[in-house]
């Protein structure tokens, strides 16, 4: 029986044993997403938002249940595949940023494009490209270390666009960010998704910011969806 | 990843640590540097051995002796048929001898291989030597290099040559200066004659054995280059006559203790007898006809084999030396790479929630210590080539002053220099191994929320 979600999670549950203590950060959730979705993710800390976008994502992998992206099962991937599936797929955004100290702006950006075989030259065209488009162009010799944490930010979601994802992952972006700069990183994703229609998923502790640009609301409590709201 | 941005990736990487990357890298320099060295060291001896041994036509020469007793029994034992056989035909190696030799297909030439005790006695300076007798002939076939003057030109006369190791001790600086001058030999012999009574007299009471001294004064004609450090040579003495002299020449033979007790009466033969062939071809065939006559032979074929064996062992001494300083290199690697993991922890979950494959990861940091290896190797090289040349310029500078002629003691062969480089590379690698695995292994999710 194919839905046409876009991301459908069946009875996705993730366990964590530390010696003898099993810790459930995850258990039974059922998500669906359509394509061209803005979905925001909420709860309180610890409540397994991160673990799930991991999962989402391919980076972890879950204990039970199943992962359905474009109709492929994600969590039935090996670890070669899972790679495939996180450079041509997913773009991820974190709270922290995650960009390479040591790189530029432009080789942040560009980085991706080193894992898929893009010649040196054609990644520093498109890098250049979309970092224009973020609106960096002419910060993209400066180190992460020079840059502001809206910056910084705008260069991990143009590292996170350079591959041409299907679906953007964004765990707390606007975590580490004032109101007004939450507010234009937000903004960016709400184009992308409006714009390109782009499938987003997006954490954050702030309903409000997801109130105004998701389409759909799910809390999360201790691994389970307490609630799930849509906006219209 | 293309392997140009593999290449890329490692030397950017590698120059943002510099320090760490020189100081890991000059481990290996010096492993490399070492080890390039010491193969340097023993192909350039066996090349020169080589070289020596075929310029001087060594592989043509055969010297058969006379069976000592000790042979004789050992060998009845294995075969007595053959050696009772041997023993009724048994020859004497001497003058006739040497010239049916010279009839045998590949024979050149034969000489006798007469070794003596001497006192030479050069103005005041009296020592006890080692006379050869080399043939007229022979030293006139080029294998001795003179430094000065030149071989005899008659077998009858009282000049000899001297090895330039003698100037030394003859106090003269130039070897031109030996030239003519007039050395006096004195030879010892056991004397049952007539005019030796008086030490037969003691000797018979017991009182030592009937010994004459003789003197005889020879011109110096030539002045022998000594060979080089590893260099073979005919000429084992300082001091060479012509053969007609020395048979007028009373003496006692010396090639073995047993030979003391021989007269040097001509009809007991000579003690060995030099064979020089037309090709090392024959050394076989004339080998087996002298043995079936009962001959003890010797071939530096036999040699070759063993200097072989020897120089075989020396450089797996000089490898195990060179591997040495390898291990300590390798740890040096194991350690640059892990910290670098653990310092790029992060940056490898980036990588992987990028799309990194963990060959991509594993890829990355092999190429790093590959690089570190290929730079490793080829200063290595570079340090091995400078130390052989300084070793070079400081043991000629001691040879040269003690009489042996200038030359490499080094060789680096195509293969030894790529080789090098290719195996510093390749103990990068491994040593790379250990690091990699743990880096592939490192969980994006943890990684990630590192800081
Ligand atoms: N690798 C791990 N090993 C053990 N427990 C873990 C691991 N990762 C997460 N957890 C636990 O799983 C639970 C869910 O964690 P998670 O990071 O998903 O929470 P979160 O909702 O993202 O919280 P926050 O808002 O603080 O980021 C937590 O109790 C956490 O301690
Ligand atoms: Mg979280």
């Amino acid at each position: 029986m194919d839905s046409d979600y876009f991301v459908e999670t069946k009875d996705l549950t993730k366990t964590y044993s530390s010696g003898r203590i099993k810790l459930t950060a995850l258990s039974n959730v059922n998500i669906y997403l359509k394509k061209g979705q803005f979905l925001g993710i909420t709860g309180a800390s610890g409540s397994g938002k991160s673990t799930l976008m991991n999962l989402l994502g391919g980076l972890d992998k879950p204990s039970s249940g199943t992962i359905k992206v474009q109709g492929k099962f994600i969590s039935e991937l090996d670890c070669d595949e899972l790679a495939l599936y996180r450079r041509y797929q997913v773009g991820m955004i974190f709270q922290s940023f995650n960009l390479v100290s040591s790189y530029t702006a432009l080789e942040n950006v560009a980085f991706p494009l080193l894992f898929a075989d893009v010649p040196k030259k054609e990644r520093m065209k498109r890098a250049a490209e979309i970092l224009n488009m973020v609106g960096l162009h002419e910060r993209k010799d400066h180190r992460p270390a020079e840059l502001s944490g809206g910056e910084q930010q705008r260069v991990a979601i143009a590292r996170a666009l350079i591959n041409h994802p299907k679906i953007l992952l964004a765990d707390e972006p606007t975590g580490n960010l004032d109101s007004k700069t939450s507010r234009q990183i937000t903004q960016i994703l709400a184009d992308l998704n409006k714009n390109q229609g782009l499938t987003v998923v997006m954490i954050s502790h702030e309903e409000s910011l997801l109130a105004e640009y998701a389409d759909d609301i799910v809390h999360l409590c201790d691994g389970k969806i307490a609630e799930q709201e849509t906006n219209s | 990843m293309r392997f140009s941005d593999y290449i890329e990736q490692s030397f950017s990487n590698l120059r943002k640590k510099k320090l760490r990357t020189f100081l890991t890298t000059f481990g290996v320099v010096i492993g490399i540097g070492a080890l390039v060295c010491m193969f340097a060291f023993g192909k350039g001896m066996q090349k020169n051995m080589t070289e020596g041994f075929n310029k001087l036509e060594l592989f043509n020469y055969l010297g058969v002796f006379q069976r000592s007793e000790n042979n004789k029994s050992n060998e009845s034992t294995q075969d007595p048929n053959s050696q009772n056989e041997a023993d009724r035909r048994k020859r004497l190696l001497d003058d006739d001898f040497i010239i049916e030799l010279t009839k045998i297909e590949g024979v050149e030439w034969a000489f006798p291989e007469i070794r003596f005790l001497a006192m030479i006695r050069y103005q005041e300076e009296e020592e006890f030597s080692l006379i050869q007798v080399l043939p007229a002939r022979i030293c006139q076939s080029g294998i001795v290099n003179f430094r000065a003057g030149t071989y005899y030109t008659s077998d009858e006369e009282y000049s000899l040559i001297i090895s330039d190791s003698l100037l030394h001790r003859m106090d003269i600086k130039k070897p031109e200066e030996a030239i003519g001058k007039k050395i006096e030999v004195s030879t010892l012999a056991i004397d049952f004659s007539l005019d030796n009574i008086p030490n037969i007299l003691s000797f018979l009471r017991g009182q030592g054995l009937p010994f004459s001294r003789q003197s005889y004064t020879f011109t110096i004609v030539g002045v022998t280059e000594r060979m080089g450090m590893g260099g073979p040579t005919l000429i084992r003495s300082g001091v060479c006559i012509p053969y007609g002299t020395s048979k007028k020449m009373k003496k006692l033979p010396v090639t073995s203790i047993s030979d003391l007790f021989v007269s040097t009466q001509q009809t007991q033969g000579y003690s060995a007898i030099g064979i020089k062939l037309t090709s090392p071809k024959y050394v076989e065939p004339v080998r087996k006809r002298m043995e079936e006559m009962g001959f003890n032979t010797f071939s530096l074929t036999d040699q070759i084999e063993e200097i072989k064996t020897v120089f075989i062992f020396m450089d797996l001494f000089l490898f195990a030396v060179g591997m040495i300083a390898i291990v300590v290199a390798s740890l040096g690697i194991i350690n640059t790479m892990v910290m670098s993991i653990l310092e790029r922890y992060k940056e490898i979950g980036i990588m992987k929630a990028v799309g990194a494959s963990n060959k991509d990861v594993k890829k990355i940091f092999l190429f790093e210590s590959g690089v570190i290896g290929f730079m490793g190797g080829i200063f290595g090289l570079t340090l091995g080539w400078i130390v052989s040349v300084i070793i070079n310029v400081v043991i000629n500078s001691i040879a040269v002053r003690e009489g042996a002629p200038n030359m490499n003691y080094f060789s680096f062969p195509w293969w030894l220099c790529l080789g090098s480089i290719a195996f510093s590379v390749l103990i990068s690698l491994i040593a790379g191994i250990y690091p990699t695995v743990r880096a592939a292994k490192i969980d994006p999710v943890i990684a990630l929320r590192h800081d």
